[in-house]
């Protein structure tokens, strides 16, 4: 007796049947240990920038395109590009020093001598979605430097606003147009 | 052998393909070969190591895909929490040949959907370590997105040859008999 149809008519239930069960157990067990554990993170996160950047205390660590002007302006911060060496040699933040981000530990010294725990730190990258800067600034904030901000797209706002920069080429020399 | 073929003519099923069967590893490896078994276990055991770190870690997990800048921000965490489990509880699926048909599926859509993943942040230039879009022409961010292509894409192998083992389309398989060779019994 040949079935024509049904094998597969079958086959695709049968499945869509074991993929909702293995979907449904992990859901259930994911959620449940989420919820039991002490270090489970919350069903719903704001992952906005603001909300990311609030200290525990509730202080906000993201600075304003205007205040940063400032602060650069009144030489009263120092910021600190977050961004790679190579990013920073084509052009930086006039006030900006270069710690990169990813490669923190070979800074780490030189940013504890040169730097007072006191001292407003501002630091930037580039990108709306860029992560380099908060994950700088929270790492310096946890090593004891508690005036630290961060200017959430620095380097495009900043050029864009036409502020002084240093480095780098401009724009009719950029090697970057080389097909 | 006469008994499997017309098992197969009544019930319209492929026998070792999924349901369990008789048997763990021992019927599997009879109906299913060396390579589909060892396909299953490697690929079980991949997948179950790399939601190790992920349930240990949530938070970092999280961050990790909030980086990829792919999925929208309410979603985030329910990945972060979620998806760990879905990859041990489908390990765990796969190393035992429980529901056969229905683990495949789901690990080879997990593979294609991370390879792509990684493949549209790679060609947009997004660096997923920190979310940033990497202005560098010398390619040093994309070396190791290019590694983890070459990995996923790696991971992907046994899992397509287990999908096209377990889901032979019409032309091949008209009637719903096991290709040749793959169920015969030793």
């Amino acid at each position: 007796m040949k079935d024509g149809a049904l094998p597969n008519e079958s086959r695709m239930i049968k499945v869509l049947r074991q993929v909702t069960v293995i979907i449904l157990i992990s859901l259930i067990s994911a959620i449940l240990v989420n919820q039991a554990r002490p270090k489970g993170v919350p069903l719903l996160a704001d992952w906005g920038p603001e909300v990311r950047l609030t200290t525990d205390a509730g202080k906000s660590m993201v600075i304003s395109l205007d205040e940063a002007r400032n602060l650069c302006l009144d030489k009263k911060a120092i910021f600190l590009d977050a961004r790679s060496p190579e990013d920073y040699a084509r052009g930086h933040i006039r006030c900006a020093q270069n710690v990169p981000w990813q490669s923190f530990e070979e800074y780490i010294d030189r940013v504890f001598r040169s730097i007072p725990d006191d001292a407003w730190i501002v630091t930037y990258c580039d990108g709306a979605t860029c992560s380099l800067s908060e994950d700088l600034a929270k790492e310096l904030a946890s090593m004891g430097y508690e005036k630290v901000k961060v200017l959430l797209n620095g380097w495009t706002r900043w050029l864009e606003a036409g502020l002084p920069t240093e480095g780098g080429r401009n724009a009719s020399h950029d090697n970057r147009r080389v097909s | 052998m006469e008994t499997e073929r017309s098992f197969v003519k009544s019930h319209g099923e492929v026998p070792g393909l999924g349901k369990g069967g008789t048997g763990f590893l021992g019927g599997q490896w009879k109906r299913g070969g060396l390579l589909a078994l060892c396909a299953r276990l490697i690929l079980g055991a991949v997948f179950i190591y790399a939601s190790i770190d992920k349930i240990a870690h949530p938070e970092a997990f999280a961050k990790a895909v909030y980086n990829y800048q792919i999925l929208p921000g309410y979603v985030i965490n329910l990945t972060a929490i979620i998806l760990p489990f879905l990859e041990l509880i489908l390990g765990l699926f796969l190393m035992s040949g429980l529901f056969r048909e229905g683990s495949v599926f789901i690990a080879t859509v997990l593979l294609v959907v991370f390879l792509g993943a990684i493949i549209f942040n790679l060609a947009r230039g997004l660096d997923i370590h920190c979310g940033c879009f990497s202005t560098s022409t010398d390619g040093t961010n994309s070396a190791p997105m290019a590694w983890y292509v070459f990995r996923d894409g790696l991971f992907l192998l046994p899992a397509l040859y287990l999908f096209y083992l377990t889901f032979p389309g019409k032309k091949r398989n008209p009637e719903g008999l096991p290709p040749p060779g793959y169920a015969e019994p030793s």
